[in-house]
């Protein structure tokens, strides 16, 4: 499943991620495929994007293989929490990852709400 | 699964070293990144990610993005990964063959790995076909890696066969080589990408993508 994504595609994107950022209180998202590709990335940060794609992707990708091993389809939850930065890992359409870092002084519930609230945003740029 | 960013101006493809255990997949790699670190003084802005065993075994995979020249306009980035070659780790090879675009199969050419790499290849397809992929679906190249054992007198397979035991249907570009001192490396990978990205831009953009483009030397 290869695409193309087009610049007015790539701008609305990052203009739902600019809302997690703005409205969420996150520092930095991300959307890349499942297969690591990165798509686009906003937030101030001086992260590598492409490694950081590259290696959710993969934890993801394990996880899930983790859940069907237990018996699950996939785990509703995913996400790590470190002393200055949390990370929290989504799948937004099929294919479709979504990664964004947040405080750990950040409500998780919250961000996950608000994580939520742009998922069929995403879903429909990508679809068009 | 190649990307094209319009915005970005990027073409973005997946090439996987596959094969057995031992082969040299990540030796090709390893020598990919050195030898481009060293021709661009350091300057180099993409990391190789490597997650190992604590031996020198690939656990999951190792990968490194590499941006080349333009292609149509666009800048090419590709992904290299590589996946574990043995058995026991085929979930996460199965994992590491997600979107993946094109596929250099490094073949051991040691006389005792001769079932190794039939067993791989067979592999190979087994998980292609759990992503609904045949073999005609992606990019590939054969690499016959070690053949500088040879000088050692170490009994190695004659090319002959290492292309009836696995190339004689498909026919595709093979390279003998040695990873370890670079043999042949760069070849290996600039006819793997010129392919990739050839079949990728004829799925994506519909036209034939031949265009110049060489990697490393």
């Amino acid at each position: 499943m290869s695409f193309v994504l087009k610049e007015e595609q790539v701008e609305n994107l990052e203009k739902i991620l600019n809302k997690i950022i703005d409205d969420g209180g996150a520092t930095y998202a991300l959307l890349t495929d499942t297969g690591g590709n990165l798509l686009c990335k906003v937030g101030e940060n001086s992260i590598d994007g492409t490694s950081l794609a590259v290696l959710s992707a993969a934890n993801y990708a394990a996880t899930k293989e983790i859940a069907s091993l237990i018996g699950e389809k996939e785990f509703s939850l995913l996400f790590h929490r470190g002393q200055t930065e949390n990370i929290h890992f989504t799948r937004v359409a099929p294919d479709i990852l979504l990664i964004v870092l947040f405080k750990p002084y950040l409500s998780l519930g919250l961000l996950r709400l608000k994580v939520n609230s742009v998922k069929k945003e995403i879903k429909d740029i990508l679809k068009a | 699964m190649a990307i094209i960013n319009l915005r970005e101006g990027i073409i973005q493809v997946k090439i996987v070293y596959y094969g057995p255990g031992r082969s040299g997949k990540t030796t090709n790699l390893i020598y990919t990144y050195n030898k481009l670190k060293e021709r661009i003084k350091n300057k180099l802005s993409s990391k190789l990610i490597t997650i190992n065993t604590k031996g020198e075994r690939t656990l999951f995979f190792d990968f490194f993005p590499i941006g080349l020249g333009k292609i149509k306009g666009l800048d090419l980035k590709l992904q290299l990964y590589t996946t574990p070659g043995q058995i026991i780790y085929n979930s996460t090879r199965k994992l590491v063959l997600k979107g993946v675009d094109g596929i250099v199969f490094v073949a051991d050419s040691l006389s005792s790995r001769r079932e190794a790499n039939i067993e791989s290849f067979k592999n190979l397809q087994e998980n292609l076909s759990y992503y609904n992929l045949s073999l005609s679906d992606v990019a590939m190249v054969f690499q016959w890696n070690k053949r500088d054992l040879a000088e050692e007198g170490i009994p190695i397979l004659d090319i002959e066969v290492l292309e009836k035991d696995l190339n004689s249907e498909l026919n595709l570009p093979s390279f003998p080589a040695s990873a370890l001192h670079g043999d042949n490396v760069f070849k290996t990978l600039n006819i793997a990408a010129k392919i990739t990205v050839k079949s990728v831009i004829r799925k994506l953009l519909g036209s034939n993508g031949d265009e110049k483009m060489a990697i490393g030397g």
